[in-house]
This record gives structure tokens, sequence and C-alpha cells, in this order.
């Protein structure tokens, strides 16, 4: 009955009422949106040519570097056929990223 | 007698097995934390966020994209929420050029709103609504294809969210408004046909020594053309229009009286106005 107690306890606490998260951080999120991030972190960098802004933001999703970050969005980002000057603008910071290196 | 304890030590290990059950999956192994939305992020990641979507659209001035981003967030109303943080960030000290940066964005979602419901909703309430149609670019409700959301949108090139300087002024004077509760300087700036314009950057000096900068646009409960500053008694005030040279001097907080003869400090009125 222990036993029976538990499995309907795991059922209970894991599917039909789990922990619900608020306040998450940028690092839990879904792959389409840290790569929307990435973009936009892409788009201001055009602009700004501002490195070490870039590294701040990129940090922020907590990823084994921001070139590491980039890589992964520019493989989701092809995957998922974003535009061609969308691809540019995450290809140009990522060049940077990797001349920075 | 023993057949009944039997079942009552069964009923026990059920609930002992169901309460270790909840404690495990709910304290030791709770359901991971990954794939969130960003409507999920805790409050200062989303001010993050924010910001970050209206330096992209300064970068890019691409208003639908940066609309269909300030809805991931689930604000519900991205341009009062854009606003909101512009005065936090004001308030709080923070760099002005950032503030800049939100309230331009919030007066683009003001401007375009009011330019497309004018009768109905005059003081521009925000344009961002969860529509179907950018729930679907979001690519939120739509888990097997969720990069829609920036491959669908349009880089359509947006006019600059506020109109350009010269101001003329076209009054500026005391007023007596007991409801007002405080001491205010206001300022109201319209275009020719008499529309609010948002994003009107004033300086307030105290003499000539620069003591803040503010935004129309920033209340937009008050009308797109309105901010105000809180003023002290006492002190002489001055109003730089930045990048019109229109600068309004002298400013003072006047002594009224109310209908019982007793006196109060009111506030002063600046009305000005984009020739164009």
């Amino acid at each position: 009955m222990l036993l029976l107690g538990l499995g309907l306890g795991l059922l209970y606490g894991w599917v039909i009422n789990p922990v619900s998260y608020q306040d998450t951080t940028l690092d839990t999120l879904r792959i389409d949106y840290k790569t929307d991030y990435t973009l936009m972190v892409a788009e201001v960098y055009h602009q700004s040519n501002d490195l070490d802004w870039v590294m701040n933001r990129l940090t922020l999703l907590k990823n084994e570097s921001p070139l590491h970050t980039i890589e992964e969005s520019l493989k989701f980002a092809s995957q998922a056929e974003y535009t061609l000057p969308d691809m540019f603008l995450l290809r140009d910071l990522h060049n940077a990223l990797k001349e920075n290196n | 007698m023993d057949q009944n304890r039997g079942n009552w030590y069964l009923l026990t290990g059920l609930i002992l097995g169901l309460l270790m059950g909840i404690v495990y999956s709910w304290v030791i192994s709770p359901v991971s934390q990954v794939d969130t939305h960003p409507s999920l992020l805790r409050t200062d990641y989303k001010d993050i966020y924010r910001l970050l979507i209206s330096r992209a659209y300064q970068a890019n001035n691409n208003l639908p994209r940066a609309e269909a981003r300030l809805n991931l967030i689930g604000d519900d109303e991205p341009a009062l929420a854009l606003a909101a943080q512009a005065q936090r960030f004001l308030a709080e000290g923070g760099d002005h050029e950032m503030a800049v940066i939100l309230a331009n964005l919030s007066a683009a979602l003001q401007s375009r709103e009011a330019a497309e419901n004018p009768p109905v909703q005059p003081t521009g309430t925000a344009a961002a609504t969860d529509s179907p149609k950018n729930t679907e670019e979001n690519g939120e409700n739509n888990p097997d294809n969720p990069a829609t959301s920036t491959q669908e949108l349009v880089s359509s090139q947006t006019p600059p969210p506020t109109e350009s300087p010269p101001f003329i002024l076209q009054d500026s004077s005391p007023i007596c408004d007991p409801t007002l509760g405080e001491s205010l300087i206001q300022i109201v700036a319209t275009n020719s046909s008499g529309d609010g314009i948002p994003g009107v950057a004033i300086q307030i000096s105290l003499g000539t020594d620069p003591k803040d900068i503010f935004y129309t646009g920033l209340k937009p409960e008050l009308g797109l053309g309105y901010a105000d500053f809180s003023a002290e008694p006492g002190l002489t005030y001055q109003v730089d229009i930045l990048d019109s040279g229109l600068i309004i001097s002298d400013i003072e907080v006047p002594t009224c009286q109310n209908e019982s003869d007793e006196s109060y400090w009111g506030s002063w009125e600046i009305y000005i106005t984009h020739p164009n």
C-alpha cells in the first residue's frame, strides 16, 4: 500500500498538479525565445558595434559562453528557416565574437 | 478486531506513501524548469527583455516586430508597461538614454493606436492586443513551429515616433486648481491639429541648473502630449524643450485662494505646439 500511495503521490505531483513556475530567469527560455533574444542582441549590435554590451546580455542566458549561445541560435534559426537578413545579423555577431575570442 | 486493525494499517500506508510521493515530486525533484515562456519571467528579467525589445526597435525601426515581441511578455497594455518602466528608470536615477529608448517605443505604439482609433481612444491606450494573428505570429500555441515569430514578421519601416522640433510656445501661465493635490509644472505638446505629441524631451532647471529630464506621453491616461513635474513653492524653474531651442523661464508656483479664502499652492501650465 505504501508503494501504491507513493505512486499516486508522484502521479499527482509530477503530472496532475506539478509545481507551476513563475519568476523564471532568461536561461530557462525555450530555444525559439532564446534565439529571438539573441537576434535582438544581434540587431542592436549591428547598430552599436558594442561587443562588451553584447557579452553582458548574452551571459544572462548562462550558456557555456556567448559564442556557444550564438552558435545554438544560428543552428536553430537555420532549422526554422529564419529570413536571410536575420541570419546575416546572427552570422555577423557570431563572426565578431569569434574574432574577439 | 484484528481484521479492522489490518485495514487501518493499509490506509495509513497509502496515506504515508501519498505524502512521500507529493513531497518528492514537489520539493525534492520537481518538474524541471526548462522551455519556459517570456511571460513567466521574473519582473527584473521582464524589464531587461522590454529594454532589449526597445533597443532592437531603435535599431531596426520595425514596429510590428517589436509589438509581437512585447506581446510575448504578457503585459495587459505593453505601451503603458514601457512608459511605466521608463518612469521607474528615471526615478531610480537610471540612464536617461535608456529611458528615452523605452519611451520612444511606448510613444510609437501609442501614436499608432491613436492614429487607428482617434474617436474611440483619444488618449491613446496601448496598441498591442493579443489578436489571433499576433498569437500565431509569435509562435504561441504553435509548438510545432515556434520560430514563426521571427520569420513571418514584416520588415516594414515605420516613421519616427515623434515629430521633429521646433515647437512654438502657445501659453505659459500659473493656474489655480485645488483638485491637482500638488504643485505641478504641466506641459502639453500638440501638433497643428491639436493632437498630443508623445516623446518630447523636456529639461527642467532650477535657474539655469539642469535638474531633471522628462518626456511627454509617459502618462497616456492624461493625453499623449502631456508631461508634468512636481514643483516646490519658492523656487524659480526654467523649462527647456530639448532640441527645439524653446526655453520658458521664470516659472514659479503661484499662491491661490479657494472659496473659503484659504491659501494653497497652485501649478503652472505650458502649452507648446508644433507648427507642421
